[in-house]
């Protein structure tokens, strides 16, 4: 007997909530249906009424987690159509701030990921030294969430010795919570045994269906538009694309942890070598026609921004495109002959901010069309019992 | 592979203080930099408009009172505005900036349109200096004492 699961459609925290319809066959999904559109805010027309400065503030707000991201996507963009280099300073502090925040959405996605495994304590101390960088970005910019570091043609705050002191010192902190949490991860074996397995996505299924960021590195292709087209400062900094061979949720863990260690490294380095003088040039109010592609390798993944200019002060056209759209057809795949019990850490493992939110799930009777409203706690703890069940994976290990 | 590996850690934290603030009696310092809400200096304001041009969420209204007395009147929405502290940026006034913003984060009320924030002023002539003062750079960050 098939079952169909709406999930959705609501779900205030993405740019794209989205509906997923699920064909259940008792416990396990055979096939997933993906909608997109709702809770459209029309922040691209938005965009061509007001001038390049406000729109820096206005892609800053498509999402809460990587605002950075976007920000950073869109001023590389407009800074290449206004034909002005930022100074280097300008660009080393914006790069710093961008794996900060790289830190923090990395530190969010693991307590996430112990939440959705059942594995709540783990959550909460991460998200405890989460706050440490939360602070520093709250020292460096003057807000914790919307940072506005970004200005056309550099940064809009510069650091003095005290504010690198501080870094440096919470980068010591953070540092030797993440080797806790890599040692955790790798000796805890119900942590692994959730983990192991779930969520398969072939290396083959990954680049055919253009999955992005931890998700495709996780399955083992070394795809990082860091080291793949190095924007401003990313060809002098050294560092390793982190990618795992497991395909699964695990894999997934491990990349973002290992992540954590490389930023941990570009920050430092960028402190170190951060070079004296400007943070800003002044941008022009108006760009000439012409149009740009942006790139940039945001938390979860390759953000782009297409912007194009008509000689007046506003983008005749912006069009983004966030990371999670990218991996949504990945997703599918994954969910594909995994459990029920499994899709909240298999969607949770693409990091579509469904932290935030509580929502219901919708079981309907595929014969009778009989719905059953089942809220996301519930299924978390469909998911608890599940696994307390079910035999420990003794053969599943941390992958070094 | 061992059991319960995080146990340590979970005994060590019974003996610690918590990490939380107790927040409505205690409350932490904001840091230096921090962005609360906007406010204008009325007697150094040139009424450039230049803020109310760059301002995201268009919560500055600035309007002229009269034609002879060069009165101007600004409106800051508090309810619209997002704390960007761009209008501090592209205040051209030298040295000291007439747009700034204080520490206060406490901002929530009934009613939006208590909110709203103004000032009547009569607009300050810059000085003319032998040479002309330039628009300041984005990154001068006058008006908000450095350390």
């Amino acid at each position: 007997m098939k079952f169909n699961i709406p999930i959705g459609p609501q779900h205030p925290a993405l740019k794209e909530p989205i509906s997923l319809r699920m064909t259940v066959e008792g416990e396990v999904i055979r096939d997933a249906d993906l909608r997109l559109g709702y809770n459209h805010r029309g922040m691209e027309k938005l965009a061509e009424e007001k001038n390049w400065t406000q729109n820096i503030y206005l892609v800053e707000r498509i999402c809460g987690i990587c605002s950075h991201s976007h920000a950073t996507c869109y001023v590389q963009g407009v800074e290449k159509l206004m034909e002005i280099e930022p100074p280097k300073r300008g660009l080393y502090i914006r790069y710093l701030v961008s794996e900060l925040e790289r830190v923090h959405s990395h530190l969010l996605w693991l307590g996430v990921a112990g939440h959705e495994a059942g594995f709540d304590s783990f959550f909460m101390y991460t998200w405890r030294d989460r706050e440490v960088v939360m602070d520093l970005l709250e020292m460096i910019s003057g807000n914790r969430v919307h940072y506005a570091m970004n200005t056309l043609g550099g940064v809009r705050r510069d650091l003095d010795e005290i504010q690198i002191k501080k870094i440096l010192d919470g980068l010591v902190v953070l540092r030797q919570r993440t080797e806790y949490y890599f040692k955790i991860g790798a000796s805890e074996p119900t942590f692994v045994g959730r983990l192991a397995g779930v969520g398969y996505l072939s290396k083959e299924k990954a680049i055919a269906l253009c999955a992005c960021g931890p998700t495709a590195r996780a399955s083992g292709i070394t795809a990082d538009v860091r080291k793949d087209d190095p924007q401003a400062v990313y060809d002098e900094v050294p560092f390793d694309v982190c990618t795992a061979d497991s395909c699964d949720v695990l894999g997934r863990t491990v990349v973002r942890i290992k992540e954590l260690m490389e930023s941990y490294k570009i920050c430092e380095f960028l402190l170190r070598n951060l070079p004296a003088g400007d943070i800003a040039v002044k941008a022009p109010k108006k760009a000439k026609p012409n149009e740009v592609v942006s790139r940039y390798e945001a938390p979860r993944g390759e953000n782009i921004h297409y912007i194009r200019s008509n000689g007046t002060e506003r983008p005749e056209r912006l069009k983004v495109r966030a990371p999670t759209l990218a991996n949504y057809p990945a997703t599918i795949e994954m969910l594909k002959n995994g459990f029920i019990a499994d899709i909240p850490l298999i969607f949770a493992a693409i990091d579509p901010c469904i932290c935030c939110a509580e929502r219901t799930v919708e079981l309907v009777n595929a014969r009778s069309g009989e719905e059953t409203v089942v809220r996301f706690g519930d299924l978390r703890k469909l998911a608890g019992e599940r696994f307390a069940k079910s035999p420990v994976k003794r053969n599943a290990v941390w992958p070094f | 592979m061992k059991v319960a590996v995080f146990l340590p850690e979970l005994l060590r934290h019974l003996f610690k203080k918590p990490a939380t603030v107790d927040y409505p009696f205690k409350k932490l310092t904001v840091p230096e930099g921090f962005r609360g809400t906007p406010f204008l200096h009325p007697d150094l304001c040139i009424a450039c408009r230049a803020c109310e041009r760059d301002c995201p969420a268009e919560a500055i209204v600035i309007t002229q009172e009269s034609d002879v007395e060069k009165k101007f009147k600004m409106v800051i929405h508090n309810d619209r505005c997002i704390h960007c502290a761009q209008c501090v940026d592209s205040c051209p006034t030298n040295p000291v900036k007439a747009m700034d913003m204080d520490h206060l984060y406490e901002l929530a009320c009934f009613d939006r349109h208590t909110l709203k924030t103004e000032w009547v002023f009569t607009r300050a002539t810059p000085k003319r200096e032998p040479k002309p003062v330039p628009a300041a750079p984005a990154s001068d960050r006058a008006g908000i004492p450095a350390k």
